[in-house]
């Protein structure tokens, strides 16, 4: 654990540093941890807000998205990171599709760093990335929100997937 | 009795004019032959995704027409497609199936409920804009020029055939890496 508990992150702040990097659409199955962000996008002009039924789909709209020239970012849970594995080896690592995701850790208990969790379907998280080797930071607090950005371009200019982890349900 | 499915796709690639075609498996390759031109986006390595790349891409750019060239097998790997694309309700995103009722390229082992299934139904039921379903290659080639004039999105059931000489082992001889790069290059910033 860091020297302070995990915190949780305002909606507008990730909202805003999605604005700043240019994300135009966000796509996702909804994820309980972040209901809140998802709330503030359902009303946001600036950025649409597309809901898939499986997080296979959401992998490959934002992929035709990003084809397309537009700037998608994905908001998924966990457990839809580990449904769809495939569609991240298929289009974000072969594929070389930008592919940048923040990713609820629902269910992770605040007092334990997600590896050491109780719950299987935090504490497969990271090892999980690790193995595709995929970039990532857990977000722990506002402090870290600056992590968004700088995942968002390295997903960008490495043309692969990185990710975000939401530590805390979000405020 | 069931269309030739070469013909289906030479009839869609006469009326394509601009419009991005994300085939998939089967149709990759006939389509890169009969249709050189134009944008075409290939789903390969990640099955069941035709659809949702091509809403993506239909979303991304609503002065094209976008045109998904399915496959049953794949189609229902990832049905909650139907879903989705029909709450995206993208009106330029054209969802054609081709129903051969097998997976051609493992073997063509039969799809679950082979002898049933009704996809054209199950798009009506999600909510589709306009729903078509032919099985005969005439009245498609009648037919085919209204529902790629209707609005979308618009789902197509073509009953057909196997696809003659299904590519050998499996491998897809067409680049989704590549071919999605250039798409990029070709088609700018979202408008």
């Amino acid at each position: 654990m860091s020297q302070h508990p995990p915190q949780s992150i305002p909606a507008s702040m990730i909202v805003e540093a999605l604005r700043v990097e240019g994300v135009r659409t966000v796509v996702t199955v909804p994820d309980t941890h972040q209901r809140t962000v998802l709330e503030l996008l359902a009303t946001d002009a600036g950025i649409r807000l597309i809901t898939c039924a499986t997080e296979d789909e959401a992998t490959a709209v934002a992929a035709g998205l990003w084809i397309g020239g537009d700037e998608p970012a994905l908001l998924i849970q966990h457990a839809g990171l580990y449904a769809s594995v495939n569609t991240l080896r298929g289009v974000a690592i072969d594929g070389q599709i930008p592919m940048f995701y923040l990713i609820g850790l629902l269910s992770r208990e605040p007092d334990r760093v997600p590896r050491d969790s109780q719950r299987s379907m935090v504490r497969y998280c990271e090892p999980l990335l690790d193995v595709f080797s995929v970039p990532y930071a857990l977000l722990e607090g506002p402090e870290d929100v600056a992590q968004i950005g700088e995942l968002f371009r390295r997903s960008r200019a490495k043309r692969g997937p990185a990710a975000a982890l939401i530590g805390m349900p979000t405020a | 009795m069931p269309i030739q499915p070469l013909a289906a796709l030479r009839a869609i690639a006469e009326l394509r004019a601009a419009a991005i075609v994300v085939p998939t498996m089967t149709a990759v390759e006939p389509w890169h032959r009969l249709s050189p031109e134009g944008i075409t986006v290939p789903c390969i390595g990640f099955m069941g995704g035709a659809s949702s790349l091509g809403l993506g891409l239909a979303l991304a750019q609503p002065q094209r027409k976008v045109i998904v060239l399915d496959g049953d097998g794949s189609l229902c790997m990832q049905l909650g497609v139907l879903a989705t694309n029909a709450g995206a309700a993208a009106p330029n995103l054209y969802h054609v199936v081709l129903k051969n009722r097998v997976y051609q390229v493992s073997g063509s082992q039969p799809i679950p409920a082979a002898d049933r299934i009704d996809f054209a139904a199950m798009a009506r039921g999600a909510g589709y804009a306009a729903v078509y379903a032919f099985d005969d290659l005439e009245d498609l080639r009648v037919r085919l020029p209204e529902a790629l004039a209707a609005t979308g999105p618009v789902f197509i059931e073509l009953t057909t055939e196997e696809m003659p000489d299904p590519p050998k082992g499996g491998v897809i001889a067409a680049s989704f890496p590549a071919e999605a790069a250039a798409a990029r290059a070709a088609l700018g910033p979202s408008s």
